[in-house]
């Protein structure tokens, strides 16, 4: 038996958190933005993540549920996380309030591997309020001291209406960049749209990213997925250079409470970003 | 007897799927222990080999039928799965028309833990006769009394023949008299030993669900315990959300419960819960006239309401 | 390492001196079934009994156990948790595969990257007195699995019983506070022969096999087979299987209280529970009993040897003798094996 350290640290303690900033992100309510700050300043200083990463945020009282980072290591301030009003966890985070504690583990998980994108173009193709960890890596991309390790950044990003689009302030911006390409659709334009309209696994065959030298990284409801790898292998990107951020219902978030696997590995510790290689190593479990 | 009804069972098997009246034919099959036998769904002539009938037939099939879709079934039931049947379409569970009774008048089930304690030494082949179970080991042979060996649920029925089929397997056995009730026992007891008896009994229990998962009164989509909004117990083995989760389960069961003790037999840590069921049936019959699985138009009285109830209990 | 004896009157007495520090666990028989529980009197001590219901990673990773308890209030929030062990404790007459069960959840909770100092800490704490087991069952085939009714992994002491003693084994530094071998009788060669006859003799009564050369493979060829629709069909999907494993180790966490005071739990959990891969959209990846069941299959028989090189299955039979359907792993495994 491999010898036990004297004082190990305890992965299920949640670290002491501060809820600094709220806001609602879609019209429809359903989404909510909460901005934490860690309370303790050696929690701050030893937090250091990678986009892709999550955290477990408890609401002591409730339970605690997985939230992928939507903020960008190189971001000061705090950690945003985008929740989806769903359940018994996730309505007690849209019911938090400035000042409210609550607790935070993590960074959990494996984040999208940076080593793979360096030097490569990058397809973002997300659907929905999966684009919390893309966003996230973006932002990491686009701040001016990484912007030139990565070649072209694409951003194809699309929801069911226009008002469930996230983080529509920062896309507008995004929009007027000249070092990323945006391209937003929704599955039905109101007045207010001028932007695409089509599903999005159709919106990447219309915009047909190219697959020289780029690596694509696909986040959305399974069903989009699904549909959205074989476009973008008929575009020519391998499966090794197609990646996703698979979401499980979790409890532990450190591989040991059984729940979350895919055949031999965890969505929470070995993942939530895999290959589509990768995946079709798994099983399948829809 | 036993083998000339599994004999019949195999046949009648075999006519159902020959003339394609039925796409599966649920039966017991030799189980891979001494006094086992286990579920299994027969599809084929080729098949029907497979079906037996014993004294360690001792499940209840009827569980399976509330996820049967809409396939054809024949299934085999002694008296109390029978009942389970008709409790099941009272509650418009289940098709009558797309199912096969095959009713076997029941010679009662051996109970295999009172059987293996009765020896020392680990039963390595055991055989059920008429009368006897004869039982072998490493160093001994025992031929036991069966009736000394019943399930406690089996020693108190008084439905061992099917009350609904469509194929009758052998002759009606004699029903018996109701015996003393175990539930008696505790009704002269004071509420605090009561209690007692109660809170110890369960307190055993690891919270696997094997009594709500082979009962076939059990279907519900989502069972109580797995509400979280709201949570109405925990999960864990405090023994208050422990005897909550029995309390709530046998109030669920009253006039529903069959007694056919599946539950007890499932429980891995044999639990006697047949008795507070038991207590709950006798209510019901007391306060309702009212008996689960006797007949599919009569509702289930407390599925029901009636200006006529005999509520001189209630306050 | 010289083998040592210790007569059985004189195991006795050792426990009757750690009773004074340590806390005892030993197989009692309650109620009709063998118990792994705390003792105070060496006399209700059941060593040569069958194996316990519920096995002894009950000592370890308790069915429910509190993590932490919280407090919060308008200043923020405090989190208390104390894995520590306070007292030392032995834990006597533990059957080789329970033993071997609780090196393979050394495997999960003692990752290289997480550790869990709930488990661990007990672990460090408790002496595992591992019992050779004489009388294996029809349903025994630890022999396939890695394990064996001898087999000493996962245990600190190592005991056989010759009669009127044991031959003694210690095999780690643990086990030398339980037993300082120095001060134990040197065992016989007659000692040894008789122990080595019982070793020989319960190897030789283990029937029940499960072919396990190649079958890593053939559960990835069949991994989407129609067969598993009919190997699940009469499951009933209860947790008799996972409670009484050895080396299950699922578990659920749940807060209980209210948002000013608390505490966060974790239970035992099953993979046969539909809610267990439940999300909160409905979406269910485990949707029907036949995907629960193949992920049971391949957890023990794939994926634990994907991760770890080793079945996550002792072969105790307990989930074949105590399913309420009969449903025997070890069919399970020849119909993989004889399926096109």
């Amino acid at each position: 038996m491999i010898p036990v350290e004297k004082t190990i640290e305890n992965p299920y303690l949640p670290m002491p958190a501060t809820v600094e900033r709220t806001f609602i992100e879609t019209a429809d309510r359903m989404i909510k933005t909460v901005e934490l700050s860690l309370a303790r300043s050696k929690d701050q200083a030893h937090f250091h993540f990678v986009p892709g990463q999550f955290c477990q945020i408890s609401v002591f009282g409730k339970g605690e549920a997985p939230f992928g980072i939507a903020s960008s290591p190189t971001e000061t301030g705090p950690l945003r996380f985008t929740v989806n009003k769903a359940g018994v966890v996730t309505t007690a985070i849209h019911h938090l309030e400035i000042g409210d504690a609550v607790g935070l583990r993590g960074p959990l998980g494996h984040g999208y591997p940076i080593d793979r994108f360096e030097g490569k173009n990058i397809v973002i193709v997300s659907g929905g309020f999966a684009f919390t960890t893309q966003r996230a890596l973006v932002a990491m991309m686009l701040d001016q001291n990484n912007r030139s390790r990565f070649g072209e950044i694409t951003v194809i990003y699309g929801a069911r209406t226009p008002g469930l689009l996230l983080y529509r302030d920062e896309l507008r911006t995004w929009e007027q960049r000249d070092d990323l390409k945006t391209y937003l659709t929704v599955d039905q334009r109101d007045d207010t749209w001028g932007g695409l309209e089509g599903f999005v696994p159709d919106i990447v065959v219309q915009v047909a990213p190219s697959s020289a030298n780029a690596c694509a990284i696909v986040c959305g409801p399974p069903i989009m997925i699904r549909l959205t790898f074989p476009r973008l292998v008929q575009l020519g990107f391998g499966p090794d250079h197609i990646y996703t951020s698979l979401e499980r219902r979790m409890k532990c978030g450190i591989g040991k409470c059984g729940r979350c696997n895919l055949g031999h590995l965890y969505v929470c510790k070995e993942g939530p970003v895999f290959s589509y290689a990768r995946l079709q190593t798994l099983p399948r479990e829809d | 007897m036993m083998e000339a009804q599994g004999e019949k069972i195999r046949e009648v098997a075999r006519r159902l799927l020959e003339q394609d009246r039925v796409d599966v034919v649920i039966g017991f099959e030799k189980g891979s222990l001494p006094l086992r036998a286990s579920p299994v769904f027969v599809r084929t002539v080729a098949e029907t080999h497979r079906l037996i009938w014993d004294c360690f037939c001792e499940n209840n099939l009827a569980r399976y039928l509330t996820r049967i879709d809409d396939h054809r079934v024949a299934i085999v039931a002694k008296g109390c799965d029978s009942r389970a049947i008709v409790a099941l379409m009272a509650e418009r569970q289940i098709p009558r028309e797309r199912l096969t009774i095959i009713g076997v008048p029941c010679q009662r089930m051996v109970d295999r833990r009172k059987a293996a304690a009765a020896v020392h030494g680990e039963i390595l082949a055991a055989r059920c006769q008429d009368s006897n179970l004869d039982v072998e080991g490493r160093d001994f042979r025992r031929s036991l009394p069966r009736d000394a060996f019943l399930y406690l649920s089996c020693r108190l029925c008084t439905h061992r023949n099917p009350v609904i089929h469509d194929v009758l397997i052998g002759d009606p056995v004699e029903e018996s008299t109701l015996n003393e009730p175990p539930s008696l026992r505790l009704e002269r007891c004071s509420d605090h030993q009561r209690w007692a008896v109660f809170s110890q009994t369960v307190s055993s229990c690891v919270r696997c669900f094997a009594c709500r998962q082979a009962c076939p009164m059990c279907y519900c989509q989502e069972c109580f315990v797995d509400a979280s909004t709201p949570s109405w117990i925990g999960r864990g083995t405090d023994p208050s959300d422990i005897q909550m989760w029995h309390i709530v389960r046998a109030f669920h069961m009253a006039g529903r419960c069959v007694a056919c003790g599946a539950c007890e037999r499932a429980c891995p840590m044999e639990i006697d819960l047949f008795t507070m069921l038991e207590k709950l049936n006798r209510d019901v019959k007391e306060l309702f006239a009212f008996e689960a699985g006797i007949s599919a138009d009569t509702t289930p009285p407390l599925g029901t309401h009636d200006p006529d109830d005999p509520g001189d209990f209630i306050l | 390492m010289t083998m040592k004896k210790i007569r059985k009157e004189d195991l006795k007495r050792r426990v009757e001196d750690l009773l004074e520090t340590w806390q005892v666990f030993a197989p009692v028989w309650k109620e009709g079934m063998v118990e792994i529980t705390e003792i105070d009197d060496p006399a209700t001590m059941s060593l040569d009994g069958p194996p316990p219901r519920i096995p002894p990673k009950r000592l370890f990773f308790p069915q429910s156990e509190v993590l932490f308890h919280y407090a919060k209030d308008t200043r923020g929030v405090e989190i208390d948790s104390d894995p520590e062990v306070a007292r030392r404790r032995v834990v006597l007459g533990v059957k080789p595969c329970d033993a071997h069960a609780l090196s393979l959840l050394d495997c999960v909770f003692n990752g290289d990257r997480y550790q869990d100092p709930y488990y661990l800490k007990r672990r460090e704490q408790t002496v595992v007195v591992a019992l050779g087991c004489d009388e294996p069952a029809l349903t025994c085939f630890c022999s396939s699995m890695e394990s064996g009714p001898f087999s000493r992994k996962g245990a600190d002491v190592f005991l056989t019983d010759i009669g009127a003693a044991y031959v003694v084994e210690v095999l780690t530094p643990k086990g030398h506070q339980l037993f300082e071998p120095s001060r134990l009788e040197d065992a016989s060669p007659e000692n040894l022969e008789k122990a080595k006859e019982r070793e020989e003799a319960a190897q030789k009564t283990i029937s029940s096999h499960v072919e396990r050369a190649g079958l890593v493979d053939k559960l990835d060829e069949m991994a989407e087979s129609v067969l598993w629709k009919y190997i699940h069909e009469k499951c009933i999907g209860c947790g008799v299987c996972t409670f009484l494993c050895p080396t299950c180790h699922c578990f659920d966490m749940v807060d209980e209280g209210d948002e000013a005071v608390g505490q966060r739990v974790r239970n035992w959990d099953s993979c046969q529970f539909p809610l267990y891969t439940l999300e909160t959209s409905g979406r269910n990846p485990r949707p029907s009993g036949r995907e629960r069941l193949r992920q049971r299959v391949m957890h023990k028989f794939n994926y634990f040897v994907k991760s770890f090189g080793q079945p996550a299955c002792v072969g105790c039979g307990r989930c074949i003798i105590h399913c309420p359907v009969n449903l025997d792993v070890r069919r399970v495994i020849e119909a993989i094996w004889t399926a096109q």
